[in-house]
């Protein structure tokens, strides 16, 4: 009798086994920020990430197992991301990780990620180091979806130049930000090129709200434009203070817009443009977006963190798939071999020497009277 | 010509609202003999309940305003009651009263960030931002008008408060000798109430000024109240004209750097002038001598 226990309990073990092993989930860590003042942004890509991973499993999972994904709250913090990170490596076990959307996370855990030998895309995290360490060596293990700020800037001076005809051209900036930087940079170099003459260069410092110095210096250097590459509130506030001192001008920013503005600025907002990685109204991303409507009864307003956490997620799985195996540097391997990839927002082809996409299209937006962003132009990079 | 008149109109109305701000750091400090650092708090709780009851109240901008006004000043009290009454019975010194009043700074700002959350809010647009031409000259909003023309009101009416009323007259006692006027029969906690009262209601409209200018977030009250705190020293802390003053000068100094030297010398500029003047004259412009009072 106790034989045969002993054997029916071995065939149970095995048959449980077995069954374990066809159905193990491959593990996806999400890395985003679920609370404090970034919290929107982080819940959206997460909720944006979960719908995709339920599609995903309800046709089959991929390489016939399921799809788990493994959220982390990096609560806008280095260090918490950097835990988060080690966590989901050592104790979860995940085979890649998507987020998080901020560069300065990106680049702090892009040391833990090498070692680990897990890839982890960032989502809208623009600055170059992100993916290229400080002496041009490509991260291996480190990618990314979106374009980054030089590649914005220059967009921005195509704009500026060609399309809106502008050839004088003003720049406020916060001299402490690495976003600004870029931006500012490789717009100054993109539209001298074109041949256009930057006539007012005027920093301010992250804890200043107060620009009508800096503004009325730009009102009387008679710029045709005004680059702001900054984030929400700072540009909300030149842009206010800049209708204040009645300095009528075209103004271009970043992809550091965010719809709070128009709270701040009000109509002033109206007729500014704002290089960006897509749009609401994307007829590519309206399919989606409903199905983010259905599953969690709410616009997906975050409109830019959710495109890029469902075209990140389509993307990893597109290398899974390639790879053939849920295993890190396979693939790395994969991810970096991406080439006219058709996600809903783009077509990607990564660059192996930068892991940074190439040839990706900007999208325009304008601020409309009704104070909403709406697709311009699509820009294609010449 | 024209770039300099702009610069001068910026800096005025910037300077005025530092005064509301500095106005109260130098009416505790005449009093108390301590730099309240939580007074940058009463101005942001100030433009809270300003937000709120335009907002969620459905009030008009002068109940909205009115209630911000009290709730500060009401606020200030609180904080006094709770925050720095226990240790003025206990000690003398008003050391641990100033490191109270960082603590305190620091409290009410999370409160804001725990309850409201951190994000920044924009006041409906109750008070006009339309731009103003002077004479082609300058151009000016009708907003920084009106923040320039509010400072001196309210400034106006404190300094008659101080004259013409009793305790007005209590307070001014107080700021020679806080002791000898309670000997002389003042009620010396609830002068300070009042005190404490009157400077918050001044950081309110501080707050709702500086709101309706900046946006709104739990750190604007640390933000500005650091330049406003200087402008104080700078006039001579306990001197009220020395804080109205102070700021004029330091609103002037900062748009003049910014707009012909560099944007980036700003601070270095304001932090450089508060160093010479504690040099020179180290109770500031109007200070009383320390001497003096012993």
């Amino acid at each position: 009798m106790r034989k045969v226990l002993a054997i029916l309990s071995l065939v149970i073990v095995v048959l449980a086994a077995g069954a374990a092993f066809a159905a193990e989930p491959i593990k996806i860590g999400y890395l985003a920020a679920l609370t404090g003042d970034y919290a929107q942004y982080g819940i959206t890509e997460v909720n944006m990430a979960k719908l995709f991973v339920d599609e995903v499993n309800a046709k089959g999972g991929v390489l016939g197992r399921p799809l788990e994904l493994v959220p982390y709250d990096t609560k806008t913090r280095n260090e918490d991301a950097v835990n988060a990170v080690r966590r989901m490596i050592e104790v979860d076990k995940v085979c890649a990780i998507v987020g998080a959307n901020s560069s300065g996370i990106n680049i702090a855990t892009a040391p833990i990620v090498a070692d680990g030998k897990v890839p982890q895309i960032g989502t809208v995290a623009s600055n170059p180091f992100v993916t290229v360490d400080n002496k041009g060596k490509v991260r291996p293990y480190s990618f990314r979806i979106c374009f980054t700020d030089p590649y914005q800037g220059a967009l921005a001076a195509d704009l500026a130049y060609n399309d809106l005809k502008k050839s004088k051209a003003a720049i406020l900036y916060n001299v402490g930000s690495d976003y600004a930087h870029g931006l500012r940079e490789f717009f100054i170099k993109r539209y001298e090129e074109l041949g256009g003459k930057i006539v007012a260069d005027e920093g301010f410092r992250e804890t200043d709200v107060d620009f009508r110095a800096q503004l009325t210096k730009i009102k009387n250097s008679g710029a045709e434009m005004m680059l702001l590459p900054g984030m929400g509130k700072d540009m909300a506030l030149a842009i206010k203070q800049a209708q204040e001192l009645g300095l009528d001008i075209t103004i271009v920013g970043g992809d550091g817009y965010a719809e709070f503005m128009n709270e701040i600025a009000g109509p002033a907002m109206v007729g500014t443009y704002w290089v960006n990685h897509t749009y609401m109204e994307d007829p590519a991303m309206a399919p989606i977006f409903a199905r983010y409507k259905e599953k969690y009864n709410d616009e997906c307003k975050e409109f830019v963190n959710g495109t890029m956490s469902y075209d990140a997620m389509t993307w990893l799985v597109d290398a899974i798939n390639r790879a053939g195996k849920a295993e890190g540097p396979a693939i790395a391997k994969a991810l970096e071999e991406t080439k006219d990839l058709k996600l809903n927002h783009a077509t990607l082809t990564i660059d192996p020497a930068t892991h940074d996409p190439v040839n990706k299209a900007g999208i325009i937006l304008k601020v409309g009277d009704d104070l909403k962003a709406k697709f311009y132009k699509k820009v294609e990079p010449k | 010509m024209e770039t300099f008149i702009q610069q001068l109109i910026n800096g005025l109305s910037l300077g005025s609202v530092y005064a509301l701000i500095a106005v109260g750091y130098s009416l505790v400090y005449s009093v108390l003999l301590f730099s309240n650092f939580a007074h940058g708090g009463f101005l942001v709780i100030g433009g809270y309940i300003c937000y709120y009851a335009l907002r969620s109240g459905g009030a008009n901008i002068w109940v909205a305003s009115f209630a911000a006004l009290i709730g500060a000043g009401i606020s200030a009290i609180i904080v006094e009651r709770l925050a720095y009454r226990p240790i003025r019975e206990r000690t003398p010194i008003t050391l641990y009263m100033l490191i109270a009043s960082m603590g305190m700074s620091i409290v009410i700002e999370n409160i804001f960030v725990v309850t409201v959350g951190g994000r920044f809010r924009a006041l409906p647009p109750v008070i006009p931002t339309d731009p103003v031409n002077f004479l082609g000259l300058a151009t000016t909003s009708a907003f920084d008008i009106l923040s320039l023309v509010t400072a001196v009101v309210f400034l106006a009416g404190l300094q008659l408060f101080l004259v013409r009323t009793k305790w007005g007259l209590a307070i001014r006692a107080a700021s020679y000798n806080l002791k000898t006027a309670g000997l002389m029969g003042v009620n010396v906690n609830r002068l300070i109430s009042i005190v404490f009262f009157v400077a918050g209601l001044l950081a309110g409209v501080g707050g709702i000024f500086l709101s309706v200018r900046y946006t709104l977030y739990p750190q604007l009250g640390s933000m500005i109240t650091t330049k406003a705190f200087v402008a104080a020293v700078i006039g001579g802390l306990g001197s009220l004209p020395g804080a109205v003053i102070g700021s004029i000068i330091l609103g002037l100094a900062e748009m003049l750097t910014a707009g012909f030297i560099s944007s980036q010398f700003r601070d270095l500029v304001v932090f450089g002038i508060l160093i010479i003047t504690l040099i020179v004259r180290p109770t500031g412009l109007f200070g009383k001598s320390v001497g003096e009072k012993v």
